[in-house]
């Protein structure tokens, strides 16, 4: 499908959730046996239209997570290729069990679209955030893990994994009008990073929607002589190697997520370089290890210390 | 094209319906012009007058004549 100017903008007006929707009008084009399963999301996540257009390829299991994978590994068993969705945080902690078994272990395609993660949907509180879906998917054998940076990100990564036959979790973050980074088309690969800028001093890694906010935390740290590099990794496992080595040469290698900071991208990274001779310091950014309380979006990013301005300040507390 | 076609051709592409009816519309009168919908017809007004709109005159914009109220506020007369 093509990806222009006025589709990548309505895509950001809806908010990553919400572009599931529509980006899954496209899936009877590239598989017939892909099916979507929901949790009582249908208008959440934007399928309304795919209900309407594909009832036969639609399943609406109720609040039931659980069961919402366990009848996805039964499809999955018969041929087909599920789609599953719920809000983040329940999508991976409630049936944690099932994702192990029945994605992990027996190795059945299943994604799973998760609605609303990081602080979203914070507004509801604690039990509404997911803080720690990506130290649990990505700690389980045959797991995918993505993580897109923006809508067009988000529509790239299900196209992606609408073609791929690996076990896969999908991490939609971010809310309605959520910052555009990828402004055209481009070519995206499960596993590849993106470097999205050049820089020397400081080498960033970004994923979901703190890859916009690490972008103008590097224009900030240009401003005072600091040079940046800035990498999306919307792929958390497999993790890009070459990426995180070609980082850590850098003086402060810093990674940032909207997630705990035990577990995600940081401690992915930290695996990754802990057996290197030579490399740079890692400072980590994140949701610190402790509840956030309720509140907005907006509002929320600023209480945990992930707003631009704030990501800069903390970076250059340590360079 | 003047702003004013140009404005009524964002209704007539998005929607797929006559000028006539476009400028009859309000939101939810007809189901293109659902949640979805309405976030395309921003995306095509944005890239039409190359603007930015702010959330609340995203909200607002409810009908045709709205609209054209709105888009006065980023200078564009019609």
């Amino acid at each position: 499908m093509e990806l222009n100017r006025q589709n990548i903008r309505t895509y950001s007006l809806l908010g990553s959730h919400r572009t599931f929707g529509q980006i899954a009008l496209e899936f009877p084009k590239i598989d017939d046996k892909i099916v979507i399963l929901a949790a009582d999301q249908c208008s959440p996540a934007g399928l309304e239209y795919f209900r309407d257009q594909y009832p036969d390829h639609y399943y609406n299991v109720g609040i039931a997570e659980q069961n919402l994978v366990g009848i996805a590994a039964g499809l999955a068993k018969e041929g087909f290729k599920p789609f599953v969705t719920a809000q983040a945080t329940f999508s991976t902690t409630r049936c944690f069990d099932q994702i192990k078994i029945n994605m992990g272990y027996m190795n059945f395609g299943i994604k799973i679209v998760g609605l609303s993660a990081g602080l979203a949907i914070g507004q509801y509180g604690a039990t509404h955030m997911s803080m720690e879906d990506i130290a649990l998917t990505r700690a389980i054998p045959n797991m995918v893990v993505l993580s897109p940076a923006d809508c067009t990100e988000t529509a790239k990564a299900l196209l992606a994994a609408a073609k791929d036959s690996r076990p896969t979790y999908i991490r939609l973050s971010g809310w309605m009008n959520n910052p555009i980074v990828y402004k055209e088309d481009y070519d995206f690969e499960i596993g590849k990073a993106i470097t999205l800028k050049e820089g020397s001093d400081v080498a960033i890694i970004a994923t979901g929607t703190m890859v916009y906010n690490s972008l103008k935390a590097a224009k900030i740290l240009e401003e005072q002589g600091v040079s940046v590099k800035v990498v999306d990794m919307h792929t958390i496992k497999p993790l890009d190697k070459q990426a995180v080595l070609e980082c850590s040469k850098s003086k402060l290698l810093v990674t940032v997520e909207e997630h705990s900071v035990i577990g995600g991208l940081g401690s992915a990274v930290a695996e990754e370089i802990a057996l290197y001779k030579e490399k740079s310091r890692h400072l980590i950014i994140g949701v610190e290890d402790h509840y956030v309380k309720p509140g907005e979006y907006n509002y929320l990013v600023k209480q945990v210390g992930l707003s631009a301005e704030q990501v800069a300040e903390r970076i250059l507390k340590v360079l | 094209m003047s702003n004013l076609e140009k404005y009524t051709n964002a209704f007539v592409t998005c929607f797929e319906v006559d000028e006539e009816t476009a400028k009859r519309l309000k939101y939810q009168d007809i189901s293109a012009w659902d949640s979805v919908g309405h976030m395309g017809l921003i995306a095509a007004l944005e890239e039409a007058f190359d603007i930015m709109m702010e959330t609340d005159d995203i909200i607002d914009l409810s009908s045709f004549e709205k609209g054209k109220e709105i888009l006065s506020k980023y200078g564009i007369e019609f």
